[in-house]
C-alpha cells in the first residue's frame, strides 16, 4: 500500500467513521456553497435574461396626446415630421377598447394597431401562425386564447358596446325610433346653426325646427322662421344630399348646407352609438411573457370600423438615436404644435437597470456574509475536532507524525470535506436558484456547467482557510500528554 | 555496548527538581524496569528517554547520538526510528481498525504495509482480530495491538509506561510473555512501572526517588 492510499483511507476513515461532528461540518460547506451556488447563478442569469429583454425591446419612444387634445392619424404623421426618416425604425400605434365576447360572457382589452409597424418596435413578439394581412382578422394573446381555448383559424365573435357618448342625446333616446335628433354645424361666418328633428317609426323626419340666428339675418337667418324650407325635409330618411333631396334656400348655400350636415352628423353619430358585433378569424396567437398576452390585437381600420373613430390612445416609436438625440426629437414633438407629446421609455430602462445593480451588490453582500458565516462554523467545527482528538495527535505525534504530517492531515480533512460540500451545494445551489428565479423572477433559467467546479474550488478553499487556525492548534499538542495517563 | 547512556541528567521545573543529576546506562538487548513512587520523576525520565522532553542539564546518549540538544524536529525522526512506545492507555486511534493502527505507524516510519502489519498482529495473537476496531476490542487486546504497533517498524529500543496498569492478571503475563520473547530476539526493553511484579520481570530494576537515582537492583531469577 502506497503512503497516499494510507493517507486517503485515514482521512476519510475520519470522516465516515466519525460521522455526527463531521456531518455538521459537511453540512454548513453544503449550506454555504448551496447559497453561494443559488446566488451566483442567480447574479449571472437574471441579468442576462433581463437585458437579453431590454435589449429585443425596441421602442423607445411613447407618443400621447397633449392634455385635451386627441392623437389620429393626422397629429401622428404630424408629429413624426420631428424625426428624421432614417432615424425612424417604426411608429406603432396603439388604441384600447374593451370588447364583449358574450357567448362566453367575458370582456377582453382589444388593441388597434399597425402590424407592418409593430414588427418593427416589438420584435420581442412570438407570433404562432401569422400576423393579420386582411380585415376581420385578428391575433389573439396566448392567457386569452387558453381561457377561450381559441385556435388559429377559428371564428371569435366580438361586439362593442359603446360607452356615453358626449353628444346631446341620451343613448335611450338614441336608440329608439321616433326620438329626437339634435345637431349642429358651422354655418356661414362661423356661426353656428342648430337643429332638433323628430324621427317617426320608419326614421323618417317627422318634424324639424332650425336655430340661425347666429347667421346673416336677411339671408341664413331667415331659415329660422321659413316654414317652407323646413316642410322640405318631413318625411325624407337621413342622410340627405342638399340640392338633390331637398333645396337650398335663395341666397343662403351654406346655411342650407349647415342644416343638412347638421342632420347627417346627428343621424350618423347616433348609428354609430350602435352596438356593433363583428366575427373575426383568428390568425395567430402571441406570446410575449408580458401584459399583451391578455390583449386581442386587430388592426386599427378594423376597430374604426367598429367604433367609428380613428382616434388613438398612444403610438410607441423605435427611434435608433442616442439619449440625447431622443431628447432633442421629444422636444421638437412637443413643439411641432401637433397637440402631440413625447416620453422617452429609457427612463423605465435605466431604472430597471439601477434596480439590477443594486440586486447584484445585495447578491455580493449576501455571499460574504455567507461566506464568512462558513468559514466560522467549519473553524469552530474544526477547533472542537482538534481539542476532542487532542491525545490522537499527540499519538500520532509519538509514534513519530511530523508537524507537516499533522497538517497534511487536518488540511486533507478539510479539503475533502470542501470537496463533498462544494458538490452537494452546487447541485443544491441550482435547485435553489431555479425555484428563486422562477418565483421572484418568473423566468427559469439555464445550467451553467462552469459552476460545479467554481461551487467545489470555491468550498475547498473555505474549507482550508476554516482550517488554517485549527490546525495551528493541533500542531501546537505536545506528544508527551499521551504518556502522562491522561 | 551500551544503546542508552544518561550522564548526570538534570530536569528543573522552576522551583521543582524532577530529576537531580541522574546518571543511567543501558546496554542493547538489555531489559530494564524504572520503578519508583509517584513524584520520583520516572514520567521525566520515560519523557527523556522517548525523545519528547529535553534535559536542563546532563548528556543523554541513544546509539551514540547526544539527544539532549537536539531541535524537536530531529528528535521526532530519532524517535520515529529508533523507539517503540507503548502506554499505560493503550491510545489508538479509534477509528481506525486494529491492523490500520498498526499500519499509521508504518506511515510515519516509512511506507504502509498491510501483509506485514497482519503479521505484527499474528504475533500478538490477534490475527482474527485485524479488522476491528478499538471499541470492539478488549482492554487487554488494545494493548496486544500496541505493542504490536510498537514493533512493527524494528525499533532499538522499546518503551513501555505502565503497559500493564490497565489490566488484568491474565492479560498482564500475555503482554510480559510478549516482552519476554522480544527480549530473547535481542530488542532493548525499558519498562516504566510501579508494580514490584513487573519489575522482576525484567533483568534489571531501576529504582528513582525524589529525582535521585535510589538504588539498582540485578533480578537473580531472571530467565529461570
Amino acid at each position: 500500500m502506497t503512503k497516499r492510499r494510507m493517507f486517503l483511507r485515514m482521512i476519510t476513515a475520519s470522516l465516515l467513521r466519525r460521522r455526527s461532528r463531521m456531518l455538521i461540518a459537511l453540512l454548513s460547506i453544503a449550506i454555504g456553497a448551496t447559497i453561494l451556488a443559488g446566488l451566483v447563478t442567480i447574479y449571472v442569469d437574471v441579468p442576462r435574461q433581463m437585458g437579453a429583454q431590454f435589449r429585443s425591446y425596441g421602442a423607445n419612444m411613447l407618443l400621447l396626446p397633449k392634455e385635451g387634445e386627441t392623437l389620429t392619424p393626422a397629429s401622428l404623421s404630424d408629429a413624426l415630421q420631428a424625426i428624421p426618416e432614417d432615424a425612424l425604425v417604426g411608429a406603432s400605434p396603439y388604441r384600447y377598447i374593451r370588447l364583449d365576447m358574450t357567448s362566453r360572457q367575458q370582456s377582453f382589452t382589444a388593441a388597434g394597431t399597425d402590424f407592418a409597424e409593430v414588427v418593427k418596435t416589438s420584435p420581442y413578439f412570438s407570433v404562432e401562425g401569422a400576423y393579420p394581412e386582411n380585415t376581420r382578422e385578428v391575433l389573439v394573446g396566448k392567457e386569452i386564447a387558453e381561457t377561450i381555448g381559441a385556435k388559429i383559424g377559428a371564428t371569435m365573435t366580438l361586439t362593442w358596446q359603446p360607452a356615453l357618448r358626449s353628444a346631446d342625446l341620451t343613448p335611450e333616446e338614441s336608440r329608439t325610433p321616433g326620438a329626437a335628433l339634435s345637431g349642429s354645424a358651422e354655418g356661414f361666418g362661423g356661426g353656428m346653426v342648430y337643429v332638433t328633428a323628430a324621427l317617426d317609426e320608419d326614421k323618417k323626419i317627422a318634424s324639424l325646427s332650425i336655430d340661425a340666428t347666429t347667421q346673416t339675418p336677411e339671408y341664413g337667418g331667415q331659415l329660422s322662421q321659413d316654414a317652407a324650407f323646413a316642410a322640405q325635409f318631413i318625411g325624407k330618411a337621413l342622410p340627405l344630399i342638399l340640392n338633390e333631396d331637398v333645396d337650398a334656400f335663395t341666397g343662403a348655400t351654406v346655411t342650407s348646407a349647415a342644416v343638412v350636415d347638421a342632420l347627417n352628423q346627428a343621424v350618423a353619430a347616433t348609428e354609430q352609438a350602435q352596438p356593433k358585433t363583428v366575427n373575426y378569424i383568428v390568425t395567430g396567437i402571441l406570446t410575449t411573457g408580458g401584459e399583451e398576452e391578455g390583449y386581442v390585437f386587430m388592426s386599427l381600420s378594423d376597430m374604426e370600423a367598429m367604433t367609428g373613430s380613428e382616434q388613438m390612445d398612444v403610438a410607441e416609436l423605435s427611434v435608433s438615436a442616442g439619449a440625447e438625440q431622443l431628447e432633442t426629437y421629444a422636444d421638437a414633438i412637443a413643439e411641432s404644435g401637433s397637440g402631440v407629446q413625447a416620453r422617452l421609455v429609457k427612463r423605465v430602462t435605466r431604472s430597471e437597470a439601477a434596480v439590477l445593480t443594486k440586486l447584484q451588490s445585495l447578491v455580493f453582500l449576501v455571499t460574504a456574509v455567507v461566506l464568512l458565516l462558513t468559514m466560522i462554523c467549519v473553524s469552530t467545527t474544526m477547533m472542537a475536532v482538534v481539542s476532542e482528538r487532542r491525545r490522537e495527535i499527540g499519538l500520532r505525534k509519538a509514534l513519530g507524525a511530523s508537524d507537516g504530517s499533522i497538517r497534511a492531515e487536518f488540511l486533507g480533512e478539510g479539503l475533502f470535506l470542501g470537496l463533498l460540500g462544494g458538490v452537494l451545494g452546487a447541485m443544491l445551489g441550482f435547485v435553489f436558484a431555479q425555484v428563486v428565479s422562477v418565483h421572484v423572477f418568473s423566468s427559469s433559467i439555464t445550467f451553467q456547467p462552469l459552476l460545479l467546479p467554481a461551487a467545489v474550488i470555491v468550498s475547498m478553499a473555505v474549507a482550508a482557510v476554516s482550517c488554517l487556525l485549527p490546525i495551528k492548534r493541533a500542531v501546537a499538542i505536545d506528544p508527551a500528554l499521551v504518556l502522562k495517563g491522561e | 555496548m551500551s544503546l542508552l547512556e544518561i550522564k548526570n541528567v538534570s530536569k528543573i521545573y522552576g522551583e521543582l527538581k524532577a530529576l537531580d543529576n541522574v546518571s543511567i546506562h543501558v546496554d542493547k538487548g538489555e531489559w530494564v524496569a524504572i520503578m519508583g513512587p509517584s513524584g520520583s520523576g520516572k514520567s521525566t525520565m520515560m519523557n527523556i528517554i522517548g525523545c519528547m522532553d529535553k534535559p536542563t542539564s546532563g548528556e543523554v546518549l541513544l546509539d551514540g547520538v547526544d539527544i539532549s540538544k537536539e531541535t524537536s524536529r530531529r528528535l521526532t525522526d530519532i524517535r520515529r526510528d529508533k523507539i517503540g512506545l507503548i502506554f499505560q492507555q493503550f491510545h489508538m486511534v479509534n477509528y481506525l481498525t486494529a491492523v490500520e493502527n498498526v499500519m499509521v505507524s508504518q506511515y510515519y516510519h516509512s511506507m504502509p504495509d498491510e501483509k506485514e502489519a497482519l503479521e505484527a498482529l499474528e504475533r500478538v495473537g490477534l490475527r482474527e482480530r485485524a479488522r476491528h476496531l478499538p471499541s470492539q476490542l478488549s482492554g487487554g487486546e488494545q494493548q496486544r495491538v500496541c505493542v504490536a504497533r510498537a514493533l512493527i517498524n524494528h525499533p532499538e529500543l522499546i518503551l513501555a509506561d505502565e503497559p500493564t496498569g490497565n489490566l488484568d492478571e491474565a492479560n498482564e503475563n500475555i503482554v510480559l510473555d510478549l516482552f519476554a520473547q522480544l527480549h530473547r530476539e535481542g530488542t532493548t526493553l525499558i519498562v516504566v512501572t510501579h508494580d514490584p511484579e513487573v519489575a522482576e520481570a525484567a533483568q534489571r530494576t531501576i529504582v528513582l526517588e525524589h529525582g535521585k537515582l535510589l538504588k539498582e537492583v540485578i533480578n537473580e531469577s531472571f530467565g529461570k
